[in-house]
């Protein structure tokens, strides 16, 4: 059943499209405060980095994420982040998700 | 498929945050099977050889030389030490943040216990009979162990790690009551039979 449920179309569109909801899923499993390398992610997720890059600057912009350039050592790094912004709004859209999904399995 | 298209059904959604969780999760996380696994074969290998060249009662089940288990042992965990340090430090480098630091000062917490225990055990093993200063250090160095597995699991909020601690320390002890010789078998079956179990548990956990 793939068809489109309405109530859906409702939810955050930010991280409704699916790239994003796969980034803001991945960096749901840091702790408060951690963050991941920009290789890490792009090979956790299987995306190409430009794209990648798309996504994180769309969720920059709407607070979820936060996008660190630094080094380790003499190697440059970008370390990205899920604010708290973007954790409450992960949770709130994967109790939405649980939310639409309980009535429709008691039809 | 484009990617900028939102998922039509919640089902398939909270499926997708599922398994983009359970990747990177894994991604992250040192494989438990090189953390553990070159334990459990330094001490099921070393401990064998040490029961088989020193068991109970100053028994000799096979005439290795009297310097071979301690070598053997000494090298694998070693070998072991250096394995767990390079792959703790390569997953450590992939995140940033109070998690890598704890990662850090725990593997640090390792050393300075180990050493610590050492330096007390060599001043005080010389004026003990032999199979006793075996004790002391075995049964010591294994106490550790145990007792840092346990911290680690209550840091790390991971109960299979606190109970492989618990279980190895009270195979250590009742190892040391028993006696020399036989917790060199104990410490051998249980602790390092139970690091390899440990080390598939976590791994299927991940996969």
């Amino acid at each position: 059943m793939t068809e489109i449920d309405p109530r859906v179309t409702e939810l955050d569109p930010v991280i409704h499209a699916q790239a994003r909801l796969r980034v803001v899923s991945a960096l749901s499993v840091l702790r408060d405060d951690d963050s991941v390398t920009f290789p890490r992610l792009q090979e956790s997720l299987r995306m190409t980095a430009g794209n990648l890059s798309v996504h994180l600057r769309k969720l920059e912009d709407a607070g979820y994420v936060e996008v660190t350039k630094t080094h380790h050592g003499r190697t440059p790094a970008t370390l990205v982040r899920l604010t708290r912004r973007g954790r409450l709004a992960f949770e709130d859209y994967t109790a939405a998700l649980r939310a639409l999904l309980d009535p429709l399995e008691e039809q | 498929m484009d990617d900028d298209v939102p998922l039509g059904n919640p089902a398939e959604s909270l499926a997708l945050i599922e398994r983009e969780r359970a990747n990177l999760e894994r991604d992250i996380t040192p494989d438990p099977r090189w953390m553990l696994w070159p334990w459990g074969i330094a001490w099921l290998v070393g401990f064998a050889l040490f029961f088989l060249r020193y068991g109970p009662d100053g028994r000799v089940f096979v005439d290795l030389p009297d310097w071979l288990p301690l070598l053997v042992l000494m090298t694998l965990i070693l070998a072991a030490g250096v394995t767990t340090g390079v792959m703790g430090a390569r997953a450590g480098r992939q995140v940033s943040g109070p998690t890598s630091r704890q990662g850090l000062l725990y593997g640090v917490t390792w050393s300075a216990a180990i050493t610590a225990f050492a330096v007390l055990f060599a001043r005080i093993s010389d004026v003990l009979p032999e199979p006793e200063s075996g004790l002391l250090w075995a049964g010591g160095m294994v106490a550790v162990t145990g007792v840092l597995h346990m911290a680690g699991g209550a840091l790390w909020n991971d109960r299979d790690l606190y109970f492989l601690g618990a279980w190895t320390l009270l195979a250590d002890v009742v190892g040391i009551l028993i006696g020399p010789g036989w917790h060199s078998l104990i410490v051998c079956v249980a602790g390092g039979g139970g690091m390899i179990v440990a080390g598939l548990i976590g791994w299927l956990r991940l996969r």
